[in-house]
């Protein structure tokens, strides 16, 4: 059975590349547009990975990780942050909330999918 | 860190004016107020420059990427048709000066019905000689065995020559008692003569039907001879068709890297393509931070226009100058403190693992 990500980001180019770059790899993708959609979309399913922004409406990327970590299902779940945002503190805000890694935007396919193999 | 102003923000003490205040005192609040919206402004302008020279530069890289990345991809989709084209050329493999040109299967098929052919003939060839070798030698039997029986006849020949001398020697002994008998027995020598000269003839005969044989012997070592030939020629035929066969893949595998190295250039390609179209959200964030920052300007130009309303309706200046600075210092709390976007190109950015 194959892995299945969840990428969550309101940018529908970013997910629309995102995706187009996961799949591409042999990867299933689910979509979400902010934190709100994602645990929506999150709910009973098993993950291998979950990339999302950071600034996004409704529930910002931060929140969402923190709340997908108080579940015991995707507690242990890597989950990448992607954004614009390469500001240390907040990078840290990312790490203490239980964030695997912080890809500062744009990423290039090839990079990303080194990222995911090795987090998976 | 890079932050949305670099001038330190012109807060001031509060006004603290009396309920009526001296002139001079409202002048001075009044240029007070003056030099904090300057500052907000100059910061504000000190924002927003950075921020639209850098979408105009977002988007004039993302559009030059796009572009040559497009070409290229256009440039290497051309190649790959082109190679595309040789491969299934040189899979089409010209046989030995001829014209017609076919494909793998007919190929093969080629090679195949050589050899069935050279089989079959050379099988049918085979057969033939086997019988042939089988009657001639049936006939160089029966030759043998009819020389034998000619050695036998001219040997009764000569007894009965000899018979028949001593019969016409008894005959003269016996005088007229013999001369009946001396003619049976000249008769008789003319039998054996004439049956010495039919051996004789029989012989010749045969002799002849041997050379007739070593004849056919000598044609049955033509036919083995051009069998020989025949499958040399085949064998031939068979090793130029393996050998173009073999210099077809060789050109079919070259051509095949060719087509992984211009798929690599490709996918090469589509990763920058990928990278740049992401300049769009990278764009509308910066576009949402300025109007964001467009809204506070319009907020202070409001915040202006009460005072004004104000005043001309009578309110203390005093008041009202006190309103505008509480109004300033709120729209200046509430503006984001950092750049949206901070990588001002589109090259990939860094990633660090937890």
């Amino acid at each position: 059975m194959g892995h299945c990500i969840l990428t969550v980001d309101d940018s529908s180019t970013m997910r629309q590349m995102i995706t187009f770059t996961l799949k591409g790899a042999g990867f299933e993708v689910l979509e979400a547009g902010d934190g709100v959609e994602a645990l929506e979309v999150a709910k009973g399913k098993k993950l291998s990975l979950v990339v999302t922004d950071v600034n996004m409406p409704r529930m910002d990327g931060i929140t969402l990780v923190q709340r997908l970590r108080a579940l015991p299902e995707f507690k242990f779940t890597p989950i990448l942050v992607l954004t614009t945002e390469s500001d240390a503190s907040m990078k840290q805000k990312g790490k203490e909330a239980g964030a695997t890694g912080w890809i500062v935007k744009p990423f290039s396919p090839e990079k990303l999918l080194e990222v995911v193999n090795k987090v998976l | 860190m890079s932050r949305w102003f670099s001038s330190t923000p012109a807060s001031g003490p509060a006004l603290g004016l009396e309920p009526v205040a001296p002139a001079a005192a409202l002048g001075e609040a009044l240029l007070r107020l003056a030099a904090r919206e300057a500052a907000m402004l100059e910061g504000q302008v000190n924002f927003l420059t950075p921020e639209l020279l850098q979408v105009d530069s977002l988007v004039r890289e993302a559009a030059g990427t796009l572009e040559e990345a497009l070409r290229s991809l256009d440039r290497s989709v051309q190649g790959q048709h082109a190679l595309v084209e040789e491969v299934q050329a040189a899979m089409n493999i010209s046989l030995e000066g001829s014209q017609e040109s076919s494909g793998t299967a007919s190929f093969g098929h080629a090679i195949m019905g050589t050899l069935e052919h050279l089989l079959g003939h050379m099988s049918e060839i085979s057969e033939s000689t086997e019988l042939l070798v089988s009657e001639v030698n049936d006939i160089r039997e029966r030759s043998q065995r009819m020389e034998n029986m000619l050695e036998e006849v001219a040997e009764i020949a000569g007894r009965t020559h000899l018979l028949s001398l001593n019969a016409s020697i008894e005959a003269a002994h016996a005088r007229q008692f013999g001369a009946g008998f001396a003619v049976v027995a000249g008769e008789v020598s003319k039998l054996a003569d004439r049956s010495t000269a039919l051996s004789s003839t029989l012989q010749e005969q045969v002799q002849g039907t041997r050379l007739a044989l070593e004849r056919t012997d000598a044609h049955v070592h033509t036919i083995a001879s051009k069998d020989l030939n025949l499958a040399q020629k085949s064998r031939g035929e068979s090793e130029a068709l393996v050998k173009a066969l073999e210099a077809s893949n060789g050109t079919v595998t070259g051509l095949v890297a060719q087509l992984e190295a211009n798929a690599r250039q490709i996918s090469e390609q589509v990763g920058h393509v990928v990278r740049s179209l992401q300049f769009e959200d990278l764009v509308h964030q910066t576009l949402m931070a300025c109007l964001k920052e467009l809204g506070n300007l319009q907020e202070q130009a409001e915040a202006w226009k009460a005072l004004e309303a104000g005043l001309g309706a009578g309110e203390p200046a005093a008041a009202g100058l006190a309103r505008l600075e509480g109004r300033l210092g709120e729209i200046e709390a509430s503006r984001v403190q950092f750049r949206a976007v901070k990588s001002g190109t589109l090259e990939a950015g860094e990633v660090d693992l937890f």
